[in-house]
């Protein structure tokens, strides 16, 4: 009884003490561990978000990156999960490489493992072709890929990762089996294609903008077409009601203190409002769409069950 | 295009641009002679901090770092047999049988003429030729990488003089080696136990100065501590000018080496230490003394640099054209442009000009410094370094060694590997099995079965997907002269002896 009285004080202080320390948030420096090198997409997202991040958190918040590259982001993300949630270790979150990871791999983490802040990037996949195919729209491509299972060859980076999820809804969309082509990243893959070596590939928009004379985009996996590249048509416009790409947030671990969790959700709601960070995520090529709190848990649970669907039936490994 | 070229060079010519340059050059030659350090791993310490720098003082200390470090792995390479950098594997073949026969400060005045050149004529190449080469790596498939990995690995045999058994096993061991981590085809994890520090594979610094640093700073350990100072005495050679005109009789090997590198450098994947290989064979088959080779032969020195200076900036080719690196260096350094918003592809050279012309001259500038910066103040400090007790100079050897693995992901998974690498680097030591086999397994194992796999996946199965292209063709054809021309001539000669009684 006494010991329950004991422990029962003690948690109440330490929520006290927790309250408070989240009244003062931040007071401390806030550690975003980037589970990538430095100078990759992630990391310069990270890098790009963290100044914003410091200016609309105040109190003259410093905001540091660590990387922690390694086993395609999963220490990272691990070293996230387990960290103490104090709103002082986050990190990003890369859909829907993260979740796959608990499929295909032993993970220390599962989908319940974090507080969910705020997804930044939505980076949409594009079917592309070699600038000298003639394959240039939806109907030439499926028309070409029937002509008998596994005749269409198809360069993309890695498997699990948002372009192999994205082919093999295709594959379903348009009732054809095609021969996947996997690359150790998107950019070999393109020039891959961009030297005819392959017949079509897989890649995110941002992988693909820069090189528009050279590739021809059947099409784009999202609800409406990009400012990025306004002449490519959408999937759907083509009759394909598909959309998938690849998404990259911040997290932070499971149990973050509420007051904590609203401080920051405000402050990357604020930094998306700021034109100035429109304009820097742009410049180093990242398509930007802010997913806050619940709503971006609720995407990467629909990430997981996709994955996990695909995973049940055509498993990558 | 050539207008744009002369209009970025003024802003190139500030004198925080040009500072960044000479800073740059002089910490990769430091960079590059401390074992353990290396151009890859100063490049991405660097990056964040070059987050609020101007884009081309940060790109000119990379493009800095990147040159000096290619020749600075050569000081320890010649002086200790210590290759600094994987690409100076290479150098210290001839470079420290002529440091043993007291000419390390020529050897070390070759190496850097040589990588000065190599430097200058890879950034004229990435100036001049860079949109006409990039069509040239859109020639390589996976198909014809697999035969261009295929025709580095014959030169294996030629690493191998000596014991063939024991040059075999370690070539294996090497491609072992390689083949750990994931493999991105089937997904597959290979040899990891479980660990996710190794899902990546392992990284190369780490078997380089397992195999390479560890065992000969022990043995430095086991050295008396009287100091011999006789081969630092005798290493303050004269000034590098006057040695000049003495090495204008390599101007063949410069020439033929040069040109290794660039093309190495433009294919992606292959990197330094395959050019250094590569361009090291191919002048010691041109030499009219091949036996010398390999037991302090100044050419063989210029071989290995000139070639390893000379993909500095053609690998920047297709990783500015194509996004793709041709040298881990050069990954590194793509990261440092995308930082700035810079991202590659034929864009870049239409939105930034000033930017990527500026980046090309940096180069240039970075390889004429060498001459000066590497020429004598660096190459004449770090010999005193020899002047230190050598018991001392090894424990600063291996603690650099662990410093430097440890910084590369920041954990110390990576330093135990080390050490297990260097009890196996000192075994096979003693048991005289060859080291160079395993470091070009290890680059080449896994780069010609990945795309051997990849080619076949796009000829679904179809062998004859490997010889379909005209360019497969010609690779296949060179590595046959490779591997039959020494045993052709041999038998000629046999055959001529057998003549004439």
């Amino acid at each position: 009884m006494k010991r329950t009285v004991f422990t029962a004080a003690l948690v109440a202080t330490t929520a006290m003490a927790g309250a408070v320390a989240a009244q003062d948030y931040p007071s401390e420096e806030i550690e975003v561990i980037v589970g990538y090198s430095a100078g990759g997409g992630t990391d310069v997202m990270a890098r790009t978000v963290a100044p914003f991040l410091e200016e609309y958190l105040g109190n003259n918040a410093t905001v540091v990156v660590k990387n922690m590259p390694g086993a395609s982001g999963q220490i990272g993300v691990t070293e996230v999960a387990t960290a103490e949630p104090d709103g002082y270790t986050l990190g990003t979150f890369n859909l829907p490489g993260m979740m796959a990871r608990t499929l295909d791999r032993e993970a220390d983490y599962d989908a319940d493992s974090f507080t969910y802040l705020a997804n930044v990037v939505n980076d949409p996949n594009v079917i592309v072709t070699p600038g000298s195919s003639d394959i240039d729209t939806m109907e030439k491509l499926v028309e070409a890929a029937s002509e008998e299972p596994g005749a269409m060859t198809v360069a993309m980076s890695s498997l699990g990762g948002d372009d192999h999820l994205f082919l093999v809804k295709v594959q379903e969309a348009t009732d054809t089996e095609m021969t996947v082509v996997p690359f150790s990243g998107s950019a070999p893959a393109r020039t891959a294609l961009m030297g005819g070596h392959v017949g079509m590939g897989i890649i995110n928009l941002s992988e693909a903008v820069n090189f528009l004379d050279d590739l021809n985009v059947v099409g784009i996996a999202s609800e409406e077409r990009s400012d990025l590249a306004p002449d490519v048509p959408t999937l759907a416009e083509q009759g394909y009601e598909i959309t998938n790409g690849g998404l990259r947030g911040f997290v932070a671990p499971d149990g973050l203190p509420e007051e904590v969790e609203q401080k920051l959700l405000d402050a990357f709601q604020q930094a998306f409002d700021d034109p100035e960070f429109q304009e820097a995520m742009i410049s180093t090529g990242n398509p930007v769409r802010l997913t806050l709190g619940e709503e971006f848990e609720e995407l990467t649970q629909e990430q997981l069950d996709l994955a996990t669907r695909i995973w049940e039936n055509t498993p990558w490994k | 295009m050539y207008g744009a070229l002369l209009d970025a060079l003024p802003e190139v010519l500030g004198w925080a641009n040009l500072l960044a340059v000479v800073v740059g050059v002089l910490s990769g030659i430091c960079v590059g002679a401390l074992p353990g350090l290396s151009a890859t791993m100063a490049i991405s310490v660097l990056i964040p901090f070059t987050f609020g720098m101007s884009p081309l003082v940060a790109l000119g200390m990379m493009a800095g770092i990147y040159n000096g470090a290619m020749y600075g792995g050569s000081i320890p390479a010649v002086l200790l047999r210590i290759p600094g950098t994987p690409a100076a594997v290479a150098t210290s073949f001839d470079g420290y049988p002529m440091a043993q026969k007291g000419r390390g400060g020529y050897a070390l005045q070759v190496a850097v003429v040589s990588s000065a050149l190599g430097g200058i004529a890879s950034a004229i190449v990435l100036m001049l030729l860079a949109p006409p080469l990039a069509k040239v790596t859109l020639l390589f498939g996976p198909a014809e990488i697999f035969w261009v990995a295929v025709f580095g690995m014959s030169s294996i045999v030629f690493l191998l003089s000596g014991d063939i058994v024991k040059g075999l096993m370690s070539a294996a061991f090497g491609v072992f080696v390689s083949l750990i981590g994931a493999d991105t085809i089937s997904g597959y994890d290979r040899f990891t136990f479980g660990r996710l520090e190794l899902l990546d594979g392992i990284n190369i610094i780490v078997l380089l100065v397992g195999l390479y640093a560890l065992p000969p700073a022990v043995g430095l350990l086991e050295e008396p501590k009287d100091i011999d100072a006789s081969n630092a005495t005798r290493l303050s050679t004269g000034s590098i000018w006057s040695a000049i005109p003495g090495m204008l009789g390599y101007w063949k090997t410069w020439l033929r080496s040069a040109i290794i590198g660039i093309f190495v450098g433009i294919l992606p994947g292959a990197g330094g230490s395959m050019a250094a290989f590569l361009s090291w064979n191919e002048a010691r088959r041109a030499s009219s003394n091949p036996d010398e080779w390999g037991h302090g032969e100044p050419e063989g020195v210029a071989a290995a640099e000139t070639a390893n200076n000379a993909d500095t900036a053609s690998a920047m080719i297709p990783a500015l054209t194509l996004g793709i690196p041709g040298t881990a260096v050069a990954a590194v350094m793509l990261g440092g442009l995308l930082i700035h918003g810079l991202q590659p592809g034929p864009m870049l050279f239409r939105s930034n000009p000033e930017i990527v012309f500026g980046f090309m001259w940096q180069f240039l500038f970075a390889a004429i410094l060498l001459i000066f910066l590497g020429g004598s103040i660096a190459t004449n400090s770090f010999a005193q370094v020899l002047r230190l007790p050598r018991p001392i100079l090894g424990a600063i050897i291996i603690a650099l060694v662990f410093i430097g693995v440890y910084s590369i992901n920041g954990r110390m998974f990576d330093v135990y590997l080390t050490l297990g690498f260097g009890v196996i680097g000192y075994f096979m030591e003693k048991l005289k099995f060859p080291l160079p086999p395993v470091v070009l397994g290890l680059i080449l194992g896994k780069f010609a079965e990945e795309n051997l796999r990849l080619a076949l996946r796009i000829g679904r199965g179809d062998w004859s997907v490997l010889w379909s292209s005209t360019t497969s063709l010609i690779i296949i054809g060179l590595t046959l002269v490779v591997v039959l021309m020494p045993i052709l001539r041999q038998q000629v000669a046999k055959r001529r002896a057998a003549r004439q009684p």
